[in-house]
């Protein structure tokens, strides 16, 4: 009796547990071990422990690393622009009008990525008014363009991901304490004390989730750069799926995504230190 | 902080991990295989009588509404038609493994490009066809696709339809394109597109050097892919395309394009200001063609519906709204009567003269590995 007591929580857990050795340890295992290897389709793949495979790609496509990461985090620099304010009027100001803006943040999510991606072609296309206007206001030179641009795929980024940075900033936000401001102005503090004091801080756990949700799909998409941008704005996921399908390099290919798997995983740990894992895991500020 | 935020921002710090974990073996894909495989032991599919189900692959946009319909009423095979074949590569890519261990996954044609199917054969991936169960095949197909270099004798493809890679411009934006070297004219700065497959580009830039495409050498190859790079990174070609480049002109976003004589035609009853335009130096010309792969469940079903498709009455019906290059003898004849506008059209029905200075389509020389080191190097220009 008590040792089936004892058994139920391992119970409980075992389709879980099936469920990420099957689709996750497995797969994994797998294409570690083709990163290591050396060969072709007609020859065989043979595990040589080929660690040069690791070296050689990621020398060779440094500069598509570095372009991912950088679209990535303006794209989430400016979803974080856009969705704070948006997450905060949504939770505050929009009153009986809450749940339907809600639903216009995720309605997008209705239509297939491929689909709002390529719609911005024709948003951006060269002759859109979008564009004229641009020009009109010296944003964009009268002989430039946006689409097949850095600035284009930066945009497709942004609008496509804005739905994660705001729903996690919109739970944070509306589970604030309203006493705590109420109790900021009673202490005399202006609106803009009040809001870096402590709408803020404790709204922290939100922003952060929302960077990392923006970030780490921004930074290995590949949809965007494809259909908005032109050449030499190619991102990493780009150079993996050419590896992949068009050159038929398939260890490259898995090494290439352990790379930038790694490149990430490294990344939110520093980060975890340095915005603290309280923020990340949810420990209460109060308990330091 | 209230006890269920922290719980809930734990379970985003929780999702945000699943995530970041699915996304990049989203981006990994499957594996490979492990050994090589060869065609050293091909099998030639058996014919039997046929019934039964008939499953089809083949590319978008590249049948009639109404053949396969015809297909199973005449024959009473139960037909399965799926457009999955989207680029050569991305179906290679899908179907790989499973060919690899013998299974075609229920296909008993599929459709792929000339150098595909070379590739799916050598490697044992597509079994040889019998002759003698495709009379209507060997009486109908024109003398000009019958030998062609990756197949000479026909032993294991039947083409689909037919098409030539080339010029495609916007008369009223830059009517003066008349050569691929026009492409690089800086006028059209940033109002240029090539397309993606490799052996649909970079032979026509070679021509135009004039590099004869069946006698290049790797070096020829990697020096037009040299020039090609050259003209990326000075902005002079905006991106490199799909079939999407028909509406990148059709904006006037791209004033000139290497593009399929297919796509053009199709275009052009859109837009007329849409034109394809023979490169001076002549065109690259290519079929798609049907297969049977390995593992192919119902050989004889694929056999009756090469043989119906190669019946002119059949082929003029798809080739009225497919507008390729159709591979079947006595369609031409057929279309006079019902549709004369596409019975003289140079891109449907190619003259001689049309088409003097073109050449089929080309592979780079040399063995896989050579081949792959310069497919490489284009798609590093690609993804730049």
């Amino acid at each position: 009796m008590t040792i089936r007591r004892r058994l139920i929580p391992y119970w409980l857990l075992a389709p879980g547990l099936i469920w990420l050795v099957l689709f996750f340890v497995i797969p994994m295992y797998y294409m570690g071990e083709l990163s290591l290897k050396t060969g072709s389709l007609e020859t065989g793949y043979q595990l040589t422990w080929a660690f040069e495979n690791y070296t050689d790609s990621i020398s060779e496509y440094s500069t598509q690393f570095i372009r991912a990461f950088w679209y990535a985090g303006v794209a989430t620099f400016f979803c974080l622009l856009i969705g704070y304010p948006l997450a905060y009027a949504i939770a505050f100001k929009a009153g009986r009008w809450k749940n339907l803006m809600l639903f216009a943040v995720v309605a997008p999510f209705f239509t297939t990525y491929l689909i709002r991606t390529i719609a911005w072609k024709t948003i951006l296309d060269d002759s859109s008014p979008v564009v004229s206007f641009l020009k009109t206001i010296h944003l964009v030179p009268q002989d430039g363009r946006v689409l097949a641009t850095s600035a284009a795929v930066i945009a497709g980024l942004t609008y496509n991901f804005l739905p994660f940075m705001v729903l996690p900033l919109f739970t944070a936000l509306e589970r604030l304490d309203q006493r705590l401001l109420e109790a900021g102005k009673d202490l005399y503090a202006s609106a803009t004390q009040t809001f870096w004091r402590i709408t803020l801080p404790l709204t922290m756990p939100g922003i952060i989730a929302g960077i990392l949700l923006t970030f780490i799909p921004a930074a290995g998409d590949y949809v965007n750069a494809t259909f908005l941008g032109g050449t030499n704005q190619a991102m990493i996921g780009n150079v993996i799926q050419s590896k992949y399908l068009v050159v038929n390099d398939y260890p490259d290919a898995a090494a290439l995504s352990f790379t930038l798997m790694a490149i990430i995983l490294v990344a939110l740990l520093f980060y975890i230190k340095f915005a603290g894992s309280e923020a990340l895991m949810g420990e209460e500020e109060e308990t330091r | 902080m209230s006890e269920s935020n922290v719980k809930r921002v734990r379970l985003l710090a929780l999702a945000v991990l699943a995530l970041a974990v699915s996304m990049v073996l989203v981006a990994c894909g499957g594996g490979g295989i492990d050994e090589g495989s060869d065609n050293s032991d091909v099998t030639t599919a058996t014919g039997g009588d046929p019934q039964g189900s008939l499953k089809i692959s083949n590319w978008p946009l590249y049948i009639d509404g109404a053949t396969i319909k015809d297909f199973q009423n005449d024959t009473g095979i139960n037909t399965t038609y799926t457009e999955d074949v989207n680029d050569n590569n991305e179906f290679f890519g899908k179907v790989q493994q499973q060919l690899a261990q013998g299974d075609s996954g229920g296909r008993d044609i599929i459709v792929v490009t000339d150098w595909m199917a070379e590739k799916m054969y050598n490697l044992g991936y597509i079994q040889n066809l019998d002759k003698a169960k495709l009379p209507t095949v060997e009486k109908n197909l024109i003398p000009s696709l019958q030998s062609p270099s990756f197949d000479p004798e026909r032993k294991y493809s039947v083409p689909w339809q037919s098409g030539m890679t080339g010029l495609v411009v916007r008369k009223d934006l830059a009517p003066d394109v008349k050569s691929i070297n026009d492409l690089f004219d800086p006028k059209y700065k940033g109002k240029v597109t090539l397309l993606t497959e490799m052996r649909d580009t970079v032979p026509l830039v070679m021509a135009a050097d004039g590099v004869d495409p069946k006698e290049a050498t790797t070096q020829d190859w990697l020096d037009a892919i040299d020039k090609i790079k050259e003209n990326v990174d000075n902005g002079q070609i905006r991106r490199f395309t799909g079939n999407d480049f028909v509406q990148d002109l059709a904006k006037g976003d791209v004033v000139a394009a290497i593009g399929w004589s297919g796509d053009a035609v199709q275009a052009q009853s859109d837009n007329e200001n849409i034109e394809y335009v023979q490169p001076e130096q002549g065109c690259s010309i290519w079929s798609d063609n049907m297969l049977i792969p390995v593992g192919a469940p119902n050989p004889a079903a694929a056999y009756k519906f090469m043989n119906y498709v190669y019946e002119p009455e059949n082929q003029a019906q798809i080739t009225k709204y497919v507008n390729y290059v159709s591979p079947v003898k006595g369609v031409r004849e057929i279309l006079e009567k019902q549709d004369p506008a596409i019975a003289n059209n140079n891109l449907i029905f190619p003259s001689e003269q049309f088409t003097k200075n073109c050449f089929a389509q080309v592979s780079p020389p040399g063995d896989e590995a050579a081949q792959q080191e310069v497919e490489q190097a284009f798609q590093d220009v690609v993804t730049g």
